[in-house]
């Protein structure tokens, strides 16, 4: 740890020597002096060099004792430390035995603070401070005791700022991974709730949680999860993101095998369904595996609103997906293959607008989608202050200017200004990003032949897409192939109709309720 | 072995991709055909076509209008069929002719009436562009005269025009509607109706109703062009006309009406001075029942008619009792049986054939098409029994059930 600390603190770089940082801390017993123990607890954090450590000199008076608390600045809650160590040390009035088994007495009758445990060598108190916990080291004993006062500062729970909903919870996950734990136990209070604890990165270990319903979850699919991460071999994984990276199946592929997901009730109607959900330390996200097309397609909010409601969203979230995919390629394969399908006025109209653009509707076309995802990836990094030049440039550029100065035609602003729209009502990132890159190899293949082209690649998608797995499921399972499900696909039934969990999950216990008699699905 | 592989598909790819390259064109560079007119040339076995071609830049988007510039282009080229007119007439035109907007076609009667007309529209049909709903129109006078003499003064754009007349038809059927796709199926001796049309004007004074061809309507002032009537086509020529009622009743008579309503007046039952003005439409399909079996051939022709009253010039109450109900029933009836007889009467001597589709009634009695042919129904036709019968039903008296009560006035004074 130390050596990581160094190459932090220090500015080093290069390869760590082999066996790591954890193993440059000896694993030697504590003496019984004092000041010596002290004294290699400050050799190892560079005191004074490092002004890491902190250190509370005390003297225990009813045993007449010195004491040292030690703690390392930032991950400790000093408050903790001084209400519920400190201060009832000063205030114990000892027993005429408590001498003999003075760290016992200490760790079981006198410290009020809850996580509290005996280390015996120096290599677990080092761990032990690293993620906040307080070390007392006594005069006179060879034993420590390290009490669980980590206080690492949290946001606190903010609304989601991706998935957001008009109607339901508004709760998301922070990058407190004890806090998403408790976010989750509140949505799903069940003891069958499994959090199993892994470690991740052998420089920097993290610690990575796979939660999953024991009484649902495919056993396998659980041990397949298990297996992946123990496989993730790197040298620190800071977020979830990166492990998302390192699960996947794929990472070539532009379609996702894995989601992430900020709203706790999303993760707990996942987990409902069977799948694993990892829950990993600094990120405000809960991994979700496997996944299918459906859980890309699908929001949270469409199963809060009504059925009516919720399913017309998702009619409308169709047309968006496919106008984002196609609108731009069929623009393109209508006018420059196909002009007989354009009614007359809309053609002449058309024609008319092109008369003065100089370029070909291909790179008319090229010209304007590409500054429009310029104006998109510009608008997430401006700085909030600045936000609304971006509205300014882009509404004046692409509406008004390039139109005037016969960069491009009227009517392909409005073609991609619907597909930028669409593109936006898709709700999953990766869905998003991924059509928006496909997109152009439509434009291309419509740009070439057409319909036909357009026509081929699609096949040529659907092919690639109903062919993948994650984690074992088919991508568009339980609709391809199909399998019982509670038909929660493009549209959701009533929500007593939903008795049957997807069985391509391969679910240990496939009915959430006992369904109505006779209303089979 | 493996790289091989990858050159050829590599290639294939690419071959794939570059043959669609030949048909891709810009629309700015495609001058596109909204009507085509033929006419006979001077000459034998040659065409005069004349294109009216669109003109983008005038009256479509304020971005890009041309203010000085026609709305149309219309050029006319000698030759010996409609598609070496269309290469032809890239000699003076700059962008290249495209007929995949084509909606209407005009033929001179003068050429209709020529052997030579189903050669050139049936070679015209090979080309893919052609649309098979395009319309055919028949013009009193050249096609040529007829398209320079139609500037309607609504409608800037011609294929508007066109547009809203054959949406005008479904509405009247004073013309029938006449597609080349109906057209080419009709070339075996059925009779096909195609819509009549002239921008000269004809009065023949005042006559009842729609009794009326094209160029006959009293009309003063307002555009040239008059579509009324149709010109009956038989083996892709014309053989004759028919007036505007005529072609109204040939559309009743069909099994499938493709009229939706239509207007007419008829004389009031219950007062010879006046006239009454109906709105027809059908409610079911017309029954149709041939007995090829009996000679002469018997046809049975059901017509379920509905009635609106529509204008009530006699201001008489029909509400109030049901025999005058009855009356207008029964007129309604009477009337258009006769006038539905005196067709069927001038097609049977007239012609070898029918314009109402009855033939694929008849046909479902044969085993065979040959058995069909054989039979020669177009001369079977002409001898044929026909017992037509007109189911009328009076659905409406108007807005207001009673008509205001002047006549009560007149009567206390």
């Amino acid at each position: 740890m130390s050596d990581f600390l160094k190459r932090l603190f220090n500015g080093q770089s290069g390869q760590p020597e082999k066996g790591g940082a954890q193993g440059a801390v000896p694993k030697e017993a504590f003496s019984l002096v004092l000041d010596f123990n002290t004294k290699r607890f400050e050799d190892l954090f560079r005191y004074p060099l490092n002004s890491a450590l902190k250190r509370r000199e005390l003297r225990i008076p009813s045993v007449n004792r010195r004491a040292v608390v030690l703690f390392v600045d930032g991950t400790a809650d000093s408050d903790k430390i001084a209400e519920q160590v400190i201060k009832p040390l000063m205030e114990w009035k000892a027993g005429r035995e408590s001498a003999d088994h003075l760290v016992d007495e200490l760790k079981n009758n006198v410290l009020t603070i809850s996580g509290r445990e005996t280390v015996e060598d120096l290599n677990q108190a080092v761990a032990k401070l690293i993620d906040g916990s307080a070390v007392l080291l006594i005069d006179g004993e060879n034993q420590a005791i390290a009490v669980d006062s980590a206080g690492f500062e949290n946001r606190s729970v903010a609304e989601p700022t991706r998935e957001i909903v008009i109607k339901g919870p508004k709760s998301a996950f922070v990058e407190s991974s004890a806090i998403n734990h408790s976010l989750i136990r509140r949505q799903v209070k069940d003891h069958r709730l499994i959090s199993e604890t892994m470690t991740v990165g052998t420089q920097s270990p993290q610690n990575i949680s796979v939660l999953y319903l024991s009484h649902i979850a495919d056993p396998q699919l659980v041990e397949n999860v298990k297996d992946k991460i123990s496989q993730a071999d790197r040298d620190a994984i800071l977020t979830l993101f990166q492990m998302e990276e390192l699960l996947e199946e794929r990472p070539y592929s532009l379609f996702p095998s894995t989601m992430t997901t900020e709203r706790p009730d999303r993760a707990g109607s996942f987990l409902l369904e069977g799948h694993v959900v990892l829950l990993m330390d600094n990120s405000p996200d809960a991994l979700i595996a496997p996944i299918t097309f459906w859980s890309l397609y699908h929001t949270a909010e469409d199963q809060f609103l009504r059925w009516a409601y919720g399913n017309f969203a998702r009619l409308i979230r169709l047309f968006a997906l496919f106008f984002s995919l196609l609108m731009p390629a069929i623009y393109l394969a209508v006018v420059t293959f196909h002009p007989e399908m354009i009614p007359t006025d809309l053609l002449l109209a058309i024609a008319a607008s092109r008369e003065r653009v100089p370029f070909p509707t291909l790179l008319e076309l090229l010209l304007l989608e590409l500054t429009f995802e310029i104006l998109r990836e510009a608008g997430i990094r401006v700085p909030t202050p600045l936000g609304t030049t971006i509205g300014i440039v882009g509404a004046l550029i692409l509406g008004q200017a390039a139109v005037q100065a016969n960069l491009v035609s009227p009517l392909l602003v409005v073609v991609i200004a619907i597909t930028g729209l669409s593109s936006f009502a898709i709700p999953d990132v990766g869905l998003s990003v991924m059509t928006r890159i496909i997109r152009f190899t439509f434009v291309f293949a419509a740009y070439a032949m057409g319909f036909i082209g357009i026509a081929l690649v699609l096949a040529v998608l659907l092919a690639y897409a109903t062919s993948i797995k994650s984690f074992g499921v088919p991508f568009f399972a339980p609709l391809s192939p199909h399998m019982p499900s509670s038909r929660d696909l493009l549209f959701r039934p009533i929500i007593r109709k939903q008795w049957l969990r997807p069985l391509s999950m391969k679910p240990r216990d496939a009915i959430r309720s006992k369904p109505e008699g006779g209303d089979r699905q | 072995m493996r790289w091989n592989g990858w050159k050829l598909g590599m290639v294939l790819v690419i071959l794939l991709l570059v043959s669609g390259c030949g048909e891709r064109r810009e629309l700015e560079t495609s001058a596109f055909v909204s009507v085509i007119g033929l006419d006979k040339a001077e000459q034998d076995h040659q065409v005069k076509v004349t294109f009216q071609i669109s003109n983008p830049q005038v009256n479509t988007t304020q971005s890009a209008e041309a203010q000085k510039e026609p709305p149309s282009d219309i050029v006319t080229i000698t030759s010996v069929d409609l598609l070496s007119a269309k290469e032809l007439a890239q000699s003076s035109l700059s962008r290249e002719i495209t007929f995949s907007h084509l909606q209407t076609i005009i033929v001179g009667e003068e050429l209709a009436r020529d052997d030579l007309f189903k050669h050139i529209i049936g070679s015209a049909i090979i080309d893919p562009e052609m649309r098979r709903e395009t319309i055919m129109i028949v013009s009193k006078e050249r096609a040529q005269a007829f398209i320079h003499a139609n500037k309607p003064t609504m409608e800037t754009r011609p294929h508007k025009y066109y547009q809203f007349m054959e949406d005008n038809w479904r509405k009247t059927g004073f013309s029938p509607v006449s597609n080349l796709n109906a057209f080419f199926q009709r070339t075996e001796g059925e009779l096909f109706l195609a819509a009549y049309a002239t921008a000269e004007r004809d009065p023949i004074g005042i006559r009842h109703d729609d009794d009326y061809s094209a160029g006959e309507v009293p009309q003063d002032s307002g555009d040239p062009v008059q579509m009324i009537g149709s010109a009956v086509m038989q083996e892709g020529k014309m053989v004759g006309m028919l007036n505007g009622e005529e072609t109204r009743i040939s559309q009743l008579l069909r099994r499938k009406n493709l009229i939706e309503t239509m207007t007419a007046e008829f004389p009031d039952p219950l007062n010879e001075n006046y006239q009454i003005s109906l709105v027809l439409n059908q409610s079911s399909h017309t029954e149709i029942e041939v007995d090829t079996d009996r000679s002469p051939v018997k046809i049975d022709v059901k017509v379920p008619l509905q009635v609106k009253v529509n204008s009530n010039i006699a201001l008489e109450d029909f509400t109030a009792s049901q025999k005058r109900r009855d009356a207008l029933r029964e007129m309604v009836k009477e009337k258009m049986e006769e006038a539905s007889d005196s067709l069927i009467k001038k097609l049977q001597e007239n012609y070898t054939g029918e314009p109402f589709v009855w033939y694929a009634t008849a046909r479902r009695n044969f085993w065979t098409v040959s058995g069909f042919e054989n039979f020669e129904w177009g001369e079977k036709f002409k001898e044929a029994d026909v017992d037509l019968h007109y189911e009328v039903s009076v659905t409406s008296f108007g807005e207001q059930l009673s008509p205001p009560a002047f006549k009560k006035f007149e009567e206390d004074k």
